[in-house]
């Protein structure tokens, strides 16, 4: 018997990314198979020369000035409101929701190198206080909470590449304990030179675009964008008779207590974190019929995601369907764990597994069936979204179909 | 959020009062002159004592690292210590990690700016990237201890620390870890305090030498706090360990009507001691002090905020409680209560052995 009080429903979701603005949209771009990475020179910062995926044209925010937000701020604002929409309801019955955002940027967007050298004469520039005001990570939070006037429970979370998926896992737990009847929860990241330029130092971007889990990836390329989830217990939903998109059946959160920039080469604390959210979710790996996988396209990250997946779901009947969705989108960071919850629940709704976009020749793994080619269509009832991060953080969420 | 209460075991510090263990029974602190970057005029603030953290904490390797996560490692180690935990006891896979930053590693992501200055985007340093990252500091800690549960780090405006506290003790009602360590701390950098300058928000104090005036802005502040967490039911078969405060109820917003949501929270209970939090207020003129005695009226002692602690923008709330737990010694019901400029409000429910 389901207890519709502890039972975490999704009845919203909101996306900006560079298809556009909304689910449909998202979901018409990755199904047709078309990539959003795409040759940038010069355009982030003189003299960067890659692959990244950008959203273009961007436009003013509604109903709000533009000048107090930094750009991942307008992101996560832009989202909610999707994700509003999408849950069919207005912004005045969020007054006493939470708020969950990530980010890992905050509003490095605007700030510049300037302000090192001289950090007074910096602020002394028009706007220059405003710009550096939103650079605290909580600012994302408070961005989307004052523009829609919410006033529940407020918190950012910074986590690196996971950052997104544990905003989902903390409201749902926030939830379970009746911090606030509903949670909007996200994350957010655009593109910005101080990222492009670390990962750059760090040797990790690949030029072209990426391809993940292939034999011959050569790295990760950046993209931006945000995604946020209206999520509420299922008594809540039930009770505004509200249209359930998905039901969050498991979370789990772990680190590998390893190193600063690379995964424990064996997956361990990921393949804890897969048993653990399958262990909440009360289901066998058996019965998982997809994951949406961190694949960012690195070599360190990908073997050692590989040799999560082998653990984790070793004994299944059939190897575990496995994709990377960053072969379309990019790695958004702080929002990746966000958009791709989003991509999950859109294949867990429509049944279609996405697969990886340039995987030609696989990393041999006998208990991943690499998905690449055609878009497969198939029932889904179950489906997990695998993040991880600098740091050792992992964060797994599993998404079931309504209809279950 | 709902009970049953989570005692707080162990407490550890890097702070004005330098790296303690334990409860901070040190008298008011004074703020000392700025010397880290140089200034027209004398700059003051409460500044960390400069420390290796290798004497304090043995093996310790932080010459890489952010100032606040060397303290984060020197705190959540002497907390640990002051609980009295073998980690070779513990299932680290079952211990989790909360910190709560407003700015994270500030000095680092200062240094990566000058980088770029100095050489341009295409020649930043590697090592220094990834140690920028708020979440640096948990991760260290993580990785110094081997804790192998969730790693989170947090953020807010005003309760950053409250925050926190409130999600570390979800976690374990849920059974989704067994203890926790959680932090909350800020370094103090120079486009900080020049940022807090040019808006106009800093006491007068942190200009001259005289005794700490309190009105017309605040002194900044720099420091990390860690408490170790733990449930009722590991610490009653763990022999030898004591419970500074159990936390209970509580509650974080960004707006309402807090009188009447801390009413309905304490229902019949009488808290004999209320312990104010604040940030970026003059504690002189505390609105959480006010608050307070509208709520339980002015017969209940009331700690008003701390100086020191109301420094750190938003990370403070560790300290606030950590000195208001020092400093009165009563025992029964504790409120713990924190406010901001725009009705935002924090509270905590505490009963102190």
């Amino acid at each position: 018997m389901t207890d519709t009080h502890k039972t975490i429903v999704v009845t919203g979701v909101g996306v900006v990314s560079p298809y556009g603005i909304g689910l449909d949209c998202l979901q018409a771009g990755m199904l047709s198979g078309k990539s959003c990475l795409q040759r940038t020179k010069d355009d982030v910062y003189p003299g960067f020369e890659g692959t990244t995926a950008q959203i273009r044209g961007l436009g003013p925010l509604a109903g709000g000035s533009n000048s107090q937000h930094s750009r991942t701020d307008q992101l996560a604002v832009m989202a909610t409101q999707d994700a509003m929409v999408s849950s069919g309801l207005d912004s005045s019955a969020f007054r006493d929701s939470g708020i969950v955002m990530a980010s890992t940027l905050g509003g490095l967007t605007e700030i510049d190198a300037g302000i090192a050298k001289d950090p007074a004469a910096w602020y002394r520039r028009p706007a220059g206080l405003l710009r550096a005001a939103s650079y605290p990570f909580a600012h994302v939070a408070d961005a989307v909470g004052d523009h829609f006037r919410i006033q529940g429970p407020r918190c950012a979370v910074s986590v690196a590449c996971a950052s997104g998926a544990m905003a989902i896992a903390l409201a749902a737990n926030m939830l379970l304990d009746g911090a606030a009847p509903i949670f909007l929860a996200g994350g957010s990241d655009p593109l910005c030179p101080f990222t492009l330029s670390g990962f750059n130092s760090l040797q990790a971007l690949d030029p072209n675009p990426c391809s993940p889990f292939d034999q011959n990836r050569k790295g990760v390329n950046l993209g931006e964008g945000s995604a946020v989830l209206v999520l509420e217990t299922l008594a809540g939903a039930i009770a505004r008779n509200a249209d359930v998109l998905a039901v969050l059946r498991g979370w789990a959160m772990t680190n590998d207590a390893f190193h600063s920039t690379a995964p424990q080469n064996q997956g361990e604390g990921l393949a804890d974190c897969i048993c653990l959210s399958m262990e909440m979710a009360e289901v066998r790996r058996d019965d998982i019929g997809y994951v949406n996988a961190h694949g960012t396209g690195t070599p360190l990250n990908d073997s050692a995601e590989a040799n999560a997946y082998e653990t984790a779901f070793r004994g299944r009947n059939r190897p575990i369907p496995v994709s990377s969705t960053k072969s379309y989108l990019g790695h958004c960071l702080g929002a990746a764990g966000a958009i791709e919850a989003a991509i999950t629940i859109m294949a867990v709704r429509s049944g279609t597994l996405l697969p990886t976009l340039r995987l030609s020749d696989p990393i041999e793994s006998p208990g991943v069936d690499w998905l690449r080619g055609e878009v497969k269509r198939q029932p889904l009832p179950l489906a997990m979204s695998a993040s991880s991060g600098f740091g050792g953080s992992n964060t797994v969420l599993v998404f079931g179909s309504a209809r279950s | 959020m709902n009970s049953p209460s989570v005692p707080i075991t162990g407490i550890g510090s890097v702070s004005p009062y330098g790296p303690l263990a334990g409860l901070i029974q040190q008298g008011p602190l004074e703020p000392t002159d700025v010397t880290a970057w140089t200034s027209a005029g004398q700059r003051r603030a409460f500044l960390v004592p400069p420390f290796r953290p290798a004497t304090v904490v043995p093996g310790l390797k932080t010459r890489r690292l952010d100032r606040l996560s060397a303290w984060a490692l020197v705190a959540s180690s002497l907390a640990l210590q002051d609980a009295g935990i073998d980690l070779n006891l513990v299932d680290r896979s079952r211990v989790a990690v909360f910190f709560a930053t407003a700015f994270g590693c500030v000095e680092l992501t200062e240094a990566f700016y000058l980088s770029a200055a100095a050489n341009g985007w295409n020649g930043t340093d590697p090592i220094t990237f990834p140690e920028t990252l708020a979440s640096a500091p948990a991760s260290h800690v993580s990785m110094f201890h081997g804790l192998r549960g969730p790693n989170i780090t947090v953020s807010n405006k005003y309760f950053g620390g409250e925050s926190a506290i409130l999600q570390a003790t979800c976690l374990l009602r849920q059974g989704q870890a067994d203890l926790a360590i959680v932090l909350a701390g800020d370094a103090l950098s120079r486009s900080l305090y020049s940022w807090y300058e040019e808006a106009g928000l800093l006491s007068p104090a942190c200009y001259n030498s005289h005794p700490v005036s309190e009105s017309g802005g605040f002194i900044p502040g720099e420091g990390v706090a860690a408490v170790v967490l733990e449930p009722s039911a590991r610490i009653n078969v763990r022999p030898n360990a004591r419970s500074y405060a159990r936390i209970g109820a509580g509650r974080w917003a960004a707006g309402g009507q807090p009188v009447n949501i801390i009413r309905q929270m304490l229902a019949a209970s009488v808290p004999n001691l209320t312990i104010c939090g604040g940030n970026g207020v003059p504690c002189a003129t505390s609105p959480t002090a006010t608050l307070a005695r509208e709520i339980v009226g002015d017969g209940v002692a009331i700690t008003e905020p701390h100086a020191f602690a109301t420094g750190l923008a938003g990370s403070g709330a560790l300290f606030h409680l950590i000195l208001g737990v020092s400093s009165r010694r009563v025992s029964g019901a504790a409120l713990f209560l924190s406010t901001a400029r725009n009705n935002g409000f924090a509270v905590l429910l505490l009963e102190l052995p």
